[in-house]
C-alpha cells in the first residue's frame, strides 16, 4: 500500500457541482484518484455516482469545480479546458449498456477508435488481436454484437476501452445489465485488468467485487461524498449513519 | 393482334429506355444528395437552418410532381430561364424526391440510437468521425428500405415527362402510337418495359438489404480488414 500511496494523482477533482434542471446531483464534491489504483463508487442510484463518474470524461459538463488529468486542468472556472478527443483517448470509459456499434464486428469495434487516432491498420489489427485475446474473445473476432452474449458484448466493450491504451478506465455499472453467469464474466476480466496496474474508477453495486479489487472507495449519497477510504472500513465498518443504512439495505435485499 | 411492325421501332425504345434510365440515375443522384443535405439542415440545433428545410420539404411534399415539371419547363422558360427537357425533367425529379428522401434520411438517423454517439466521443472521435463512420452507416441501414422504395417510384414517375416530350420511354410510346394508332398494344408493350426494369431492380435491392442485414461486409475496406483480421486469429498466440 506505502507504494502504492507514492503514485501520483491521476486524477483530481474538487469542488464539482452539477444541477439538472434545478436539482443539485453533484454538491461539491472533491477527490482524488491515485495512480494504478481501483476506485469503486457505490451508493443508491440517483445519488449522483453516474453523473460523478461521466463527468470525469467530460461526457458530462459540471456546473463548477475544477477537474484534472495527469496534472493538467481539462475542467476549471466553468468552462472545458482541454481538447475533448485527445482527453477521451486518455480516459477510457465501459458503459452499463456496452454502447457496441453494431454495424461492425468485434473487431472493428475495436480498431475503430485506434484508426480514428492514426494508429497505422496494421498495429491496430495487432492490438486489437492482442487485447480480443485478454478478454478471451479471440474466437469472436468476426461476430456482430446482435450475436453476442451480453456478457460477452461488455468484454468487447472493454477491450475496445482499452484500444487507445487510456491512463484511466471508466466503469458504469458494467455488470448491472446482465445475467449472474455474464457478470462473473465481466468481473473475471475486469479483476485481471485491476491485477495489470491499470487505473480504474468504476460505478458498482457489486460491494463484494468492490471489497475485493477496490483500493478506495467512495459512497456517493444525495450528491456528496459521504464517506471514503479502504474497503475494509467503508464496506465493514462505515462511519457514517448513511452508509451504515444503505448497507444493511444490500445485505437484506441479498445485493452482496 | 400484334400488327405495329416493331423492328423498325426498336431503336427509338433502346433510346427511350436508355433516356428513362439516364433521368433515374441523375435524379435519384440529385436527390439522394440533395435529401440528405436537408435531413442534416433540420436536425441542425440552428433554427435558421432547420426552418427553410423544413419549409422546402413541406412545400415539396405537398405539391404534385407534375406541377414541379410544368413549372422548371414551362414556367421558368417564361421568364427566361430556358431549360432543356432533359434538365427540367431532371432538376423536377431531384427537386421533388430529394423533399421525400430527406424525411426518410432524418428518421434514420434519428433512429440511431443516442448511446452510439456517446460511446464514439467517448472513444475520443471527433463529430465528423462520429457521424461518417458511426451514425451514417448506421441510419443508412435503417434508411435502405424506404430509399429502395423511393427509387423504384423515381423511375417509374419519369413517364410523367412524357408531358415534355422528354425523349423518354412514355414518350416514345406516345410517337409509335400516333404513328401507327394501336394504342392498346404499343402501350402494352411500353408498360411490360417498365415493369421489366422495376421488378428486377426492386427485387435485386431487397436481396441487397438481406445482404446489408446478414451482416456482409460491402466496402473493399471492411473485407480486406477483416480477412487480414482472420489470418492473423489463426496464428496462435
Amino acid at each position: 500500500m506505502t507504494e502504492v500511496l507514492a503514485q501520483h494523482d491521476v486524477l483530481t477533482i474538487s469542488g464539482l457541482s452539477k444541477s439538472f434542471h434545478g436539482r443539485l446531483v453533484l454538491d461539491d464534491v472533491s477527490l482524488a484518484v491515485r495512480q494504478a489504483t481501483i476506485t469503486a463508487i457505490i451508493g443508491s442510484s440517483g445519488g449522483g455516482k453516474t453523473t460523478l463518474l461521466r463527468c470525469l470524461n467530460l461526457l458530462e459538463r459540471p456546473d463548477s469545480g475544477t477537474i484534472a488529468v495527469d496534472g493538467a486542468p481539462i475542467f476549471a472556472d466553468g468552462a472545458v479546458c482541454t481538447d475533448l478527443p485527445k482527453l477521451r483517448r486518455s480516459v477510457g470509459m465501459v458503459f452499463q449498456r456496452f454502447n457496441l456499434f453494431p454495424h461492425l464486428t468485434a473487431i472493428e469495434n475495436v480498431m475503430l477508435a485506434p484508426l480514428d487516432a492514426g494508429v497505422p491498420e496494421q498495429e491496430a489489427l495487432e492490438r486489437a488481436v492482442t487485447l480480443l485475446r485478454r478478454v478471451r474473445l479471440a474466437h469472436r473476432a468476426t461476430a456482430y454484437p446482435e450475436q453476442m452474449s451480453g456478457g460477452e458484448q461488455q468484454r468487447v466493450a472493454i477491450a475496445r476501452a482499452l484500444a487507445l491504451r487510456p491512463s484511466v478506465l471508466l466503469f458504469d455499472e458494467p455488470t448491472s445489465s446482465l445475467d449472474p453467469e455474464s457478470t462473473g464474466e465481466v468481473l473475471l476480466v475486469m479483476r485481471e485488468l485491476a491485477a495489470t496496474g491499470i487505473t480504474m474508477v468504476l460505478v458498482t453495486h457489486e460491494l463484494a467485487f468492490a471489497r475485493e479489487v477496490a483500493d478506495h472507495v467512495v459512497f456517493v449519497d444525495a450528491g456528496k461524498i459521504t464517506e471514503e477510504g479502504a474497503p475494509a472500513q467503508v464496506l465493514t465498518n462505515p462511519r457514517s449513519p448513511r452508509t451504515r443504512e444503505f448497507l444493511t439495505h444490500f445485505t437484506r435485499e441479498g445485493g452482496s | 393482334m400484334f400488327e405495329v411492325p416493331w423492328s423498325e421501332y426498336s431503336t427509338d425504345l433502346w433510346e427511350g429506355l436508355l433516356k428513362t434510365v439516364s433521368y433515374t440515375v441523375a435524379g435519384f443522384a440529385g436527390a439522394a444528395l440533395l435529401g440528405l443535405a436537408v435531413a442534416l439542415l433540420r436536425l441542425s440545433t440552428l433554427k435558421a437552418l432547420r426552418i427553410p428545410a423544413l419549409i422546402y420539404t413541406e412545400l415539396f411534399k405537398n405539391v404534385p410532381l407534375l406541377a414541379v415539371i410544368f413549372l422548371t419547363y414551362f414556367g421558368l422558360g417564361s421568364v427566361g430561364l430556358k431549360l432543356d427537357a432533359f434538365q427540367a425533367g431532371t432538376l423536377s425529379l431531384v427537386l421533388f424526391y430529394a423533399a421525400y428522401l430527406s424525411e426518410i434520411f432524418r428518421s434514420a438517423i434519428n433512429g440511431v440510437h443516442n448511446g452510439q454517439q456517446e460511446a464514439a466521443s467517448a472513444l475520443g472521435l471527433g463529430k465528423l468521425s462520429t457521424f461518417r463512420k458511426v451514425v451514417f452507416p448506421q441510419a443508412m441501414r435503417l434508411a435502405l428500405p424506404g430509399t429502395n422504395t423511393m427509387l423504384v417510384d423515381l423511375l417509374k414517375s419519369t413517364s410523367l415527362l412524357v408531358t415534355i416530350s422528354a425523349a423518354e420511354l412514355m414518350s416514345q410510346g406516345r410517337l409509335i402510337t400516333s404513328a401507327t394508332f394501336r394504342a392498346l398494344e404499343v402501350y402494352l408493350v411500353i408498360a411490360a418495359i417498365y415493369f421489366v426494369l422495376c421488378y428486377p431492380l426492386s427485387q435485386g435491392l431487397l436481396w441487397l438489404e438481406r445482404r446489408i442485414h446478414a451482416g456482409v461486409p460491402l466496402s473493399p475496406t471492411r473485407r480486406r480488414r477483416l480477412r487480414a483480421a482472420r489470418e492473423l486469429l489463426e496464428v496462435p498466440a
